[in-house]
């Protein structure tokens, strides 16, 4: 009776004791997992954002009086904000968080009773380590140096040697490609649709590949896939994923687009980060939090949402496109272009003239498309999806990794971005990686195809001198390419990672 | 033969303050054996003739002796508010002030009514050393904050109340005029009984019974007031906030925004801080009363109504209304050995208000930061939407600053709520004496209460960033009740007439549950409260997110035994020893029983035979306690490790909005989750001196360990901590309080002074940097950590950098250089602050931080000074802090626009102007860092009372009317400080900190007049 009396029950959780038992539990720790990427930029600094403004594509950008972390990021001086010490933190955080969602599914595989369904657990544990090979690769692409958990621990784990990181994002990779269904985009039930699937893996693993081997200079994918493997899987999304190129560039685009925008799910998204507008401040993450640092500062000039003013555009972006390319538009805002009466100049800080336009929140009159449709407010309410991989991406990964049809993949991209006055040009590395730049700007993606040319090749792109506007007054702003050497163009591992283990963590160079 | 000339004397006993008569009393004829005792209505007769003396005793009331002369006698005795033999309350029990060996203090409810507040626990201010009041916002019903020893925790520092022996969190339900007495139980041998409960001290509150054989007697209290703001904060006006851009926009390298033509002709400049305020609020309380007593049972009840409204806005957006019902009664079943009883209180509340928290729900922080160019109204009469064109000084086609908006408009949106909760408060009791001295006593609480909100926000349009495109409707509700069941067994006894014991066994249960619910929507079909239901909503088939609904259970359980052995010889060598075992819900079952021990010992010396010769000291008794006790206030459940279903969506597919439901596994178990204990040892003297000056004195040592916290685990743990055992506090200090009371022929005067010093040392943390860290984006939006709770300094300590004046030329910065010859400082300019490099590296970095303030006082305070004079009395109450630093934080910082107050004005504009207020940027870069530029001093005297009173019974002789009292009273009469915000006693907590002023709600100055009969 005594017992009894004191033991109250908690009916709104359940506990690890009686969960994890039957194929739905798995199902609901699958989304639960894929919840965890949703929130992996939630708070910090979203990968897409850093990667532009560390690339030679955007400037830090944000607020006049904030803080001069962006300033920090965009010219890999520790000086510039001594107080940023963890400045990825709540990213590292969110990352081992989503790790961790996974392992723990993965851990719980073989209590699961899947009797009657066996062909679940293969298709679960797919999606499972394809989204842990996702995280651990954003981590390991920032941070260089990070500890490897596959299994759920509260050890102290020290950081592991990239090579074995990128082992286990191979295998997992490769295990979620090889037993994946081959199910082509158009059979696709549309209800599913952003689940991972076999061409999402695939598309990763030439992604990675690409990535490591240059990077690391090396001539294989951690021994796990070779250059031909690689190709190969690239072929087999071409082939036989049923994706394609949407007609027009900009269509790809909401605010680029207007009515005429395709979409969030098209047959040019092999994989997606989704996001919707119910975001609230009780805890649920469902929107696009980072989206909000792209917006024009302080005010609404429809379409174009309102936000933070971060990543404000280099004039050089601009001025690398052909005025016949169709991209320029669909890429960048420019505000003398666009006859925009800029009235927060005073509050932008590193303002250049142009304004990101692929990923932008959103205004209907003077009122945030997000909360029109229903979110809370502009800054957690968006619901633009982060397209990860296009199929445009596969088609140039195919063309570089030496494919016999390189030159064809190569102009149906230019094509479609130039329409009517395409020209053709011969495929070659350096094409290629120009191609990338005009075609990728914005998507987080440059960056890391200038550092898999080597840190010198990036450091000496990035680099520059230029006069930007603080404030509505003239600042010079540097970039030091010996910076960039410096911290190898990773960023600082979060200091409050370090205290807590004890300096078991070590910060990387330069920071 | 004077024995013949005897003769009937007749008179009247009446209590010297209140003109009650005082049934009971004895009256004694000096050096004979002629006795009396007065009935119920204060009467009495006795044999003695004239020039006999008589005296009158009465328990609580100081002996009185009178001549006989001719005709009626009446004899009013004087309270003796520190008598000896007075019994106190002490948990689960009572006790004769004289045999308590524990530092507990009493305040008496008259004293509580003196103070004229409408929340008994603001009365308490000042009145009980070492108890610390704060309100949390000015707000009326707004919740005190209660430290007593200082903060022993960097959870839960509230104090256990119990009300006629029922516990409870909160006491604002009760009218101050319905308590008899507050006792306060500071140290843990006395608050040691109430257990796993007790680490925060305890609260003891007895409502008002009535005494058998007594006559009825009506009572009416009242108090009407007005409330107005005591100062108010000087904001820029027009002109000096465009002198002020100008200058900004100036020193940011930048051409000035006004012409002079524009600053000297400005079309609007708007006072904000005027239009938030309003004038002569409303003030009120009225209870009516009743009480009496038969040969058999007794009882009181009351009829109690509170109104007040809030001064910012006035009582339509921040209002509070109480009504108060309660009857106790006691009855006696059966010749004195069984007896029956109730205590029940039924409240009823309504509430309404605005935000009072952190900057980003805090209505009037807004008025603070809002730029005096914003007009109030547009032509249309509306309120003026700042997103519109034409507001710019000299510009007119633009907006000055399209993202403020009016924070009155603002208020007046977003406030529409409204609050209420009844609740009904009580217990059942009997108890059996069956043989003297022996007492079962079975008692069983209720504690049910009901809770009702609903509200919304209309369609509205104040900027860019504040507006609402279609209305939204929230409503809640709860209810929830607690049983509590006591049952205790006490024994008084006496071994060879010279050993006193009373020993106590007992048990008790508890049990709480309750639900709530609660939802919004969208689109009400009519925006008006009334309307501001779920369902009178026009959206009824959108679902989520437009609708949306939730709701709770939530039960714990707590079982008790204790015990208690008092024991006295001669009532002058005294022991009390206590033991309580806990077993609490919270906790998991291999660990949920906690025990709590507690001894204590007092002598008095003034009882021995050799202080007999020391004349002037009438009492000395000294006394040392040590005790352990608990705090078990943490979320429950942490030994399990929860799967969380909400917040772990998806979204697959093409349709917007529509998630799929996840799951995942949120948190580490932590299955040895145990209490956090608090252990203290207190010595103290009591004494009386020259029978009229009253002196306590304590020393105390607090030691509060196992803290219930969440450690940060190292991220690639991948799961949020539990709450682990960890980290200690040592409060240690003195409290003294003095009371004098004598008279000057008839004026009688009394002077009680009090004060307690305390020191806040945090002993050790286990995390791995020695840290508790404070919230970041307090101060302003994205404002960095400035708070923390660290090894060897005090709980919320603020940890910022140290300045050294300003910067006047150009020379001093390049001459601020580091060992190694830099600049320390290579950025500034002339008119920026010098912060201090206090590692010497030669940079300004978090290393440099160090602590520059401290939200706990040194020392707390209070003194009181009555006088009585015919009829006549007078009244000054006082409380006040030192040694606390308050941070200030009115303004934005992450923008260029936001208001200053005045004190800008004395900022740095060349060399010698200021060498303490930098120079104005836009970017704001000497307030972007925490420095003690944000520091001021706490320090604070409040004259909280001044009453003067007239009894008209005086003059206006009536055998039905006792007293009629009326008077006149100013509440927050003066505040003396250097503070220079509205109000210095911030008493907003910012997590385990406080003392942060982002725009705090003042305490207002009443000035009231008010009345008690007595029929």
């Amino acid at each position: 009776c005594k017992k009894s009396f004191l033991d109250t029950e908690d009916v709104k959780v359940a506990s690890d004791q009686n969960f994890y038992k039957i194929p739905s539990d798995a199902w609901k720790a699958l989304v639960g997992a894929y919840d965890g990427l949703q929130r992996v930029w939630a708070e910090g600094v979203a990968l897409p954002v850093a990667a532009e403004i560390m690339s030679d594509n955007a400037f830090g950008g944000t607020g006049n009086s904030d803080g001069l972390g962006f300033q920090m990021m965009d010219e890999f001086d520790k000086l510039r904000s001594p107080a940023d010490v963890s400045m990825f933190g709540n990213n590292w955080t969110a990352y081992y968080k989503a790790i961790y969602r996974a392992n723990v599914l993965l851990s719980k595989l073989d209590q699961i009773e899947w009797a009657g369904s066996e062909d679940l657990r293969k298709v679960y544990e797919s999606e499972t380590r394809f989204l842990r090979a996702y995280c651990y690769f954003d981590m390991v692409r920032l941070f260089g140096n990070i500890p490897l958990v596959t299994i759920p621990t509260t050890e102290n784990v020290p950081q592991a040697n990239p090579d074995d990181v990128y082992k286990l994002i191979a295998e997992d990779c490769k295990f979620a490609a090889d037993n994946l269904p081959a199910i082509s985009y158009t059979s696709q039930a549309a209800a599913t649709r952003g689940r991972v699937t076999k061409w999402a893996a695939e598309s990763l693993i030439g992604r990675v590949y690409l990535y490591y081997t240059g990077y690391y200079n090396k001539s294989d994918l951690a021994g796990v896939v070779s250059k031909a493997q690689a190709l190969a899987y690239l072929e087999d999304v071409i082939s036989n994923g049923g994706f394609g190129l949407v007609d027009k560039f900009a269509n790809l685009w909401p605010a680029a687009s207007g009515a005429n925008y395709v979409g969030e799910e098209n047959k040019e998204t092999i994989f997606a980060i989704r996001y919707t507008y119910t975001s609230n401040y009780d805890g649920n993450v469902d929107g696009n939090h980072w989206l909000v640092m792209y917006g024009i500062r302080g005010k609404n000039y429809a379409p174009y949402g309102l936000g933070w003013g971060g990543g404000t555009v280099n004039a050089k972006l601009w001025n690398a496109y052909n005025a016949n390319d169709t991209r320029r538009s669909a890429t960048i805002v420019s505000i003398a272009g666009e006859g925009i009466d800029l009235q927060n100049k005073n509050d932008q800080r590193e303002y250049t003239g142009y304004y990101q336009k692929k990923y932008v929140p959103m205004s209907s009159g003077d009122t945030s498309l997000a909360v029109k449709m229903g979110g809370l407010n502009f800054m957690i309410g968006q619901f633009q999806d982060y397209v990860s991989i296009r199929y445009a991406d596969v088609l140039l990964m195919a063309a570089e990794l030496g494919s016999p049809n390189a030159q064809t993949y190569f102009d149906d991209v230019r094509k479609r971005a130039w329409g009517a006055n395409f020209v053709q040009t011969t495929v070659n590395q350096a094409n290629i990686m120009n191609e990338r730049r005009l075609e990728f700007a914005g998507e987080g993606i440059r960056y890391y195809d200038l550092l898999r040319q080597g840190v010198g090749t990036a450091a000496s792109v990035i680099g520059e001198s230029v006069v930007l506007q603080n404030g509505g007054a003239n600042v010079t702003k540097n970039i030091l390419p010996s910076k960039i050497n410096e911290t190898k163009g990773l960023v600082q591992i979060p200091n409050s990672q370090i205290t807590l283990s004890n300096n078991v963590l070590k910060q990387n160079a330069g920071w | 033969n004077t024995y013949a000339q005897t003769e009937k004397i007749s008179g009247t006993v009446l209590h010297q303050r209140t003109a009650e008569p005082v049934p009971g009393a004895t009256v004694t004829v000096k050096k004979t054996n002629r006795v009396a005792v007065t009935d119920a209505a204060g009467k009495f007769s006795i044999n003695a003739s004239a020039g006999e003396v008589l005296v009158i005793t009465s328990i609580g009331f100081t002996p009185q002796e009178t001549t006989v002369g001719a005709g009626e006698l009446s004899i009013r005795l004087q309270e003796a508010d520190n008598q000896l033999e007075n019994v106190i309350v002490i948990g689960y029990g009572t006790q004769k002030k004289k045999l308590v060996t524990g530092a507990n203090i009493q305040v008496k409810g008259a004293d509580i009514q003196k103070q004229n507040t409408t929340n008994a626990l603001q009365a308490l201010q000042g009145q009980a050393p070492g108890v610390q009041i704060t309100s949390y916002s000015g707000q009326p019903g707004a919740g005190m904050n209660v430290i007593i020893r200082g903060k022993g925790t960097i959870g839960n520092f509230g104090p256990l109340y119990i009300v006629d022996g029922i516990q409870t969190v909160d006491i604002s339900y009760l009218n101050p005029a319905d308590i008899e007495s507050i006792d306060v139980l500071k140290d843990a041998a006395s608050a040691a009984i109430y257990g796993s409960q007790g680490g925060n001290g305890v609260i003891i509150v007895t409502t008002r019974t009535g005494k058998t054989n007594q006559k009825l007697q009506l009572t009416l209290d009242g108090f009407y007031g007005v409330q107005n703001i005591a100062r108010k904060a000087p904001l820029l006006n027009g002109k000096e906030y465009a002198i002020i851009m100008n200058e900004a926009a100036i020193n940011s390298g930048k051409s000035p925004l006004f012409t002079n033509d524009v600053v000297n002709n400005l079309p609007v400049s708007t006072n904000w801080m005027d239009k938030m305020f309003d004038k002569d609020v409303p003030y009120q309380n009225y209870v009516l009363g009743l009480q009496g007593g038969g040969a058999g049972s007794a009882f009181t009840a009351s009829l109690g109504y509170t109104n007040q409204g809030g001064i910012i806005g006035g009582s339509g957006i921040s209002n509070f209304e109480r009504y108060t019902f309660r009857i106790n009664s006691e009855h006696n079943l059966y010749q004195n050995i069984v007896k029956m009883g109730q205590h029940l209180t039924f409240n009823y509340q309504n509430t309404r208000g605005i935000a009072v928290d952190g900057q980003y729900n805090n209505t009037l922080r807004a008025a603070f930061g809002t730029s005096p160019f914003l007009p109030m109204y547009d032509s249309a009469g509306k309120y003026f939407s700042a997103d519109k064109l034409g507001w710019y000084p000299g510009k007119a086609d633009q907006a000055w600053n399209s993202g403020e908006s009016n924070p009155y408009a603002t208020m007046d949106y977003t406030t529409r709520n409204r609050h209420s909760n009844q609740a009904l408060f009580g217990d059942v009791y009997i108890q059996v004496e069956p043989i003297k001295g022996l007492k079962f006593r079975s008692s069983l609480g209720l504690n049910y209460a009901n809770t009702q909100s609903h509200g919304y926000t209309p369609v509205y349009r104040l900027s860019i960033y504040a507006f609402n495109d279609t209305a939204k409707v929230t409503q809640s509700m709860g209810n929830g009740r607690t049983i509590q069941f006591d049952n205790m067994l006490t024994y008084d006894f006496k071994v060879a007439n010279d050993h006193s014991f009373s020993v106590m066994a007992g048990a008790s249960s508890l049990k709480t549950k309750s639900d709530s619910i609660s939802g919004y929507n969208w689109d009400l079909r009519v925006s008006d409260i009334r309307y501001a239901y779920l369902s009178v909503a026009q959206n009824v088939s959108r679902g989520l997110p437009y609708m949306g609904i939730t709701g709770f259970p939530y039960e714990r359980a707590l079982l008790s035994y204790f015990g208690r052995l008092q024991y006295n010889f001669r009532e002058k060598y005294l022991l009390n020893a206590t033991f309580r075992a806990d077993g609490s819900s919270k906790f998991a079952s291999s660990g949920r029983w906690g025990y709590f021990p507690s001894v204590s010992v007092g002598w008095v010396a003034s009882s021995e035979e050799f202080m007999q010769s020391v004349a002037w000291l009438d009492h000395l008794k000294v006394r040392a306690s040590w005790g352990r006790v608990g705090n078990q206030d943490v979320i429950a459940n942490q030994f399990l490790s929860p799967v969380v279903f909400n917040n772990a969506g998806y979204i697959f597919g093409n349709q917007e909005g529509a998630s799929v439901q996840g799951a995942y596994t949120s948190r580490l178990a932590n299955p040895d989750i145990k209490w956090e204990t608090s252990q203290q040892t207190n010595i103290g003297i009591d004494a009386v001196v020259m029978k009229r000056l009253n002196v306590t004195f304590d020393y105390y040592v607090k030691d509060t360990k196992d803290w219930l916290i969440t450690v940060p685990l190292l991220a690639t743990a991948g799961a949020d901590a539990p709450l682990i055992n960890g980290g200690d506090v040592r409060n240690s200090g003195v409290e003294l309080a003095l009371n004098y009371r004598n008279n000057i022929g008839k004026l009688n005067y009394s002077i009680g002074i009090n004060g307690a010093y305390n020191k806040n040392r945090i002993g050790s943390i286990p995390t791995s940097d020695g840290i508790i860290h404070g919230n970041t984006n307090v101060l302003y939006a994205n404002a960095n950590e400035f708070y923390r709770a660290a090894n060897g300094q005090p709980v919320g300590y603020f940890w910022g950098l140290k300045t050294d004046g300003i910067f006047q030329n150009e020379a001093e910065v390049n001459n601020y250089v580091s060992k190694s010859g830099n600049k320390i400082q290579p950025d500034a300019q002339p008119g920026d602050v010098r912060y201090v490099d206090l590692d010497n590296d030669g940079t300004i970095s978090d290393k440099d931080r160090t602590k520059i303030g401290d939200p706990n006082p040194d020392l707390t305070y209070g003194f009181n000074v009555s006088l009585e004079y015919k009829g006549f009395d007078f009244l000054v109450q006082a409380s006040g802090v030192a040694g606390n630093q308050i941070v200030q934080s009115w303004r934005n910082h992450s923008g260029a626009q936001g208001n200053y107050s005045t004190e800008i004005l004395g900022r740095w504009t060349g060399p010698g102007s200021s060498n303490k207020i930098p120079r104005v940027t836009e970017d704001n870069r000497n307030w972007t860092n925490f420095s003690d530029l944000y520091i001021h001093k706490g320090d604070f005297l409040r004259i909280s009372t001044i009453t003067l009173g007239y009894d008209l019974a005086n003059v206006v002789k009536k055998s039905y009317l006792s007293r009629a009292r009326l008077y006149a009273s100013v509440l927050n009469a003066f505040t003396f400080t250097r503070y220079n915000g509205m109000d210095p006693e911030v008493g907003y907590n910012e997590g385990f900190s406080s003392g942060i002023d982002l725009g705090y709600y003042p305490r207002p100055r009443v000035v009231m007049i008010g009345a008690n009969i007595r029929f």
